[in-house]
């Protein structure tokens, strides 16, 4: 079948990682545009949070649709670093990395796992909240404790290392590297990853630090 | 004229299924316009007349352009001068007392078969796969009969300077062979000619690249910054083009 020699080949496999990669950044857009509502204040963010939960057959569809890519991406991911660990890394008695910035490419499984963590622990804390409480109430008791929005700003730092390389990876296994466009390209690889950076991380601040005290 | 004093770290195995190890070598008074494997020469000069093994390396053209020599200096392929195949690499670049760390390209697909010779074999049979234009009958076709823009004949050029040494799988943290193969089939895919069995070459090429047990492309990078020709990895993403195009089109 087609469609099985193409995913099971090697490049099939990083078109899985590019294009599921490609789903989560734009739903990240989504949500860090909705997050963005929390600095106008609580009553903007809660009937934006109720607006969206009016409609409970979207947040139904849209999350699992959700929970497929982001499976299809950690396991695709998982196969993959399984695979490239058999070429050990210390097959040379010196190993000199020639290529300079190469901490993102060669961490990316790493920060992978970080987000995963962060996911649970977001998913736990927010998603599954008790709905008897307000989630605008929610998300200013959680941020407010110190070391939970600490560990928030530690997974989003992975989250903007990991989308460094990513972003631009994920374009390349698309095929488009040409020398008019690639300027662009590196920009938006830090630019894209720090926008997240500074509407999720600044969420986060805003309550840790308590400039969020009475939104 | 100058010359200088080295210790070479190199990696000895006396077959394929030997365990290997580095050894401790000193050499003295090396010519700083030796090239790497006249250096190489002379030790092995050494150790002959003390009725030593000496050092198998691989090696032909010595002027850069075969691609049958290539070894990991101090953990680069091909050593630290960049764009430069071993035999090209000068003495001058190494200062006296230095220590030097000599390795085979190691790859799951090269089998070492004494010291630093290896069988990379399995580069060919990627291009046996597909890597060439079928003309089963008929003299030889005028060179001008079939326009082709100096840009694509340009891009072709680039992609065919690959000669491969196959230091680019040496130094992928994953063992990929992803820049050797996109070379191979950017320089058909980018002209007429190869347009007939485009498609077909681009599948039949991968497969056989996943079946010689390459690794999978990181996009890490690190084929390109030691490749002695300068492929751009602007070939990969041709090659991942091509790929998908052809798997979602042919048959």
């Amino acid at each position: 079948m087609w469609f099985v020699r193409l995913l099971s080949s090697s490049i099939g496999k990083k078109l899985i990682m590019a294009a599921t990669g490609l789903l989560l950044v734009l739903f990240l857009i989504t949500h860090a545009a909705g997050n963005a509502t929390i600095f106008m204040s609580s009553d903007v963010f809660q009937s934006y949070a109720d607006e969206l939960h009016s409609h409970p057959l979207i947040v139904l569809v849209f999350s699992f649709s959700l929970l497929l890519i982001f499976l299809c991406h950690i396991v695709a991911g998982l196969y993959l670093f399984f695979e490239n660990r058999k070429v050990s890394h210390s097959r040379y008695e010196v190993t000199t990395r020639v290529v300079k910035n190469s901490f993102a490419s060669e961490t990316m499984p790493y920060t992978g796992l970080i987000v995963l963590l962060f996911l649970f622990v977001h998913i736990f804390g927010f998603t599954f909240s008790p709905k008897d409480v307000q989630i605008s109430v929610t998300v200013k008791e959680l941020l407010g404790n110190f070391f939970y929005a600490l560990f928030y700003i530690f997974a989003f730092v992975a989250l903007t290392i990991h989308l460094s390389h990513g972003f631009w990876s994920m374009l390349q296994t698309f095929g488009i590297n040409h020398p008019r466009y690639n300027t662009l390209i590196s920009r938006l690889t830090l630019g894209i990853p720090l926008f997240f950076l500074l509407i999720f991380g600044g969420v986060a601040l805003y309550f840790m630090t308590g400039l969020g005290a009475h939104y | 004229m100058s010359s200088i004093n080295l210790t070479l770290k190199i990696w000895r195995q006396q077959n394929s299924d030997a365990l290997g190890r580095l050894e401790t070598y000193t050499l003295d008074n090396v010519n700083t316009d030796m090239s790497f494997l006249e250096m190489l020469d002379v030790l092995n000069e050494k150790l002959t007349k003390e009725s030593k093994d000496p050092v198998a390396f691989d090696h032909d053209c010595r002027e850069g352009i075969c691609g049958m020599c290539g070894a990991i200096v101090d953990g680069v392929a091909h050593g630290p001068e960049k764009e430069v195949t071993l035999c090209q690499l000068h003495m001058r670049h190494f200062k006296d007392g230095d220590s030097i760390v000599i390795e085979p390209f190691r790859s799951r697909a090269y089998p070492i078969k004494k010291d630093l010779l290896i069988d990379r074999s399995a580069l060919d049979r990627i291009i046996q796969a597909g890597g060439y234009v079928s003309v089963n009958t008929g003299g030889t076709i005028d060179g001008n009969a079939i326009p082709i823009s100096s840009q694509k004949a340009e891009l072709a050029m680039d992609a065919a300077a690959c000669i491969g040494c196959g230091a680019c799988v040496a130094s992928c943290p994953n063992g990929a062979a992803m820049l050797f193969t996109s070379a191979k089939i950017s320089q058909l895919a980018l002209l007429p000619q190869g347009q007939v069995e485009r498609k077909q070459r681009a599948l039949a090429m991968v497969e056989q690249m996943d079946k010689e047990g390459f690794g999978n492309c990181t996009n890490a990078k690190e084929c390109e910054a030691v490749c002695p020709k300068g492929i751009s990895i602007r070939n990969i993403a041709r090659l991942n083009r091509e790929y998908l195009l052809a798997a979602l089109t042919e048959g």
